[in-house]
């Protein structure tokens, strides 16, 4: 997702005009501890095994964290356009629809060996702990990606 | 064996050409919306902001929950 059209003051803190500004030493610093902050919990939760109450957790305090940011303290968002190109758009909506397609022909077919599902295919790559951890980590920044939205 | 062969190419074309919409939407002239662009698009009213951020969640707990 495009996050480098941010319609902001650099440093600024995105609640508003009379925000406080860090100093630049500040912003790297406040990076450098989110980062670690998110990497750690990603190495975490992927050590959570499936269909646990950990595992639930995992993904329900993130998406908690995120509906309050959404709600009650909102980043600067990043403007959206006015309108949208209809021909652009039904590229998307074509190669959206062809791969909802093909996953709900797998899933019909009750996901066998011979015709598998997205997710038949995704769970064997994201299996080793790293991958898992990474897989969550890019979920994490998606999430405060939409919220920017 | 060739009908798995022939899925995971469907997943894969399909995939690629997403990626490929991106990289062309990212270009200054394009028509194409970037996926940013578009969801932030959908994004402006609050039943859609509500509704992507509802499939973030499911996105997560489908594939690190279950």
């Amino acid at each position: 997702m495009a996050a480098d059209d941010v319609s902001r003051p650099d440093g600024r803190l995105g609640r508003g005009p009379g925000a406080p500004r860090l100093p630049a030493g500040g912003r790297l610093a406040r990076k450098l501890v989110v980062g670690a902050g998110l990497a750690a919990y990603s190495w975490a939760a992927a050590g959570t095994a499936a269909f646990t109450t950990g595992a639930l957790l995992v993904v329900l305090l993130p998406g908690a964290v995120i509906a309050a940011v959404a709600v009650w303290g909102p980043p600067a968002r990043i403007p959206p356009p006015d309108r949208l190109d209809v021909t652009g758009l039904w590229y998307w909506v074509i190669c959206v629809a062809a791969l909802f397609e093909w996953e709900a022909s797998a899933f019909k077919d009750n996901s066998l060996w011979w015709h598998p599902a997205l997710t038949d295919l995704i769970n064997p790559l994201i299996a080793p702990h790293p991958l898992k951890s990474a897989a969550i980590l890019l979920w994490l920044l998606a999430g405060w990606a939409l919220v920017r939205r | 064996m060739v009908t798995r062969v022939i899925t995971i190419i469907g997943f894969a074309c399909v995939i690629a050409a997403l990626i490929v919409l991106e990289i062309i939407g990212r270009r200054r002239t394009s028509r194409v919306p970037t996926l940013g662009e578009w969801l932030g698009y959908l994004m402006r009213a609050r039943a859609g902001r509500a509704l992507i951020l509802l499939g973030w969640l499911w996105l997560g707990w489908h594939y690190f929950a279950r």
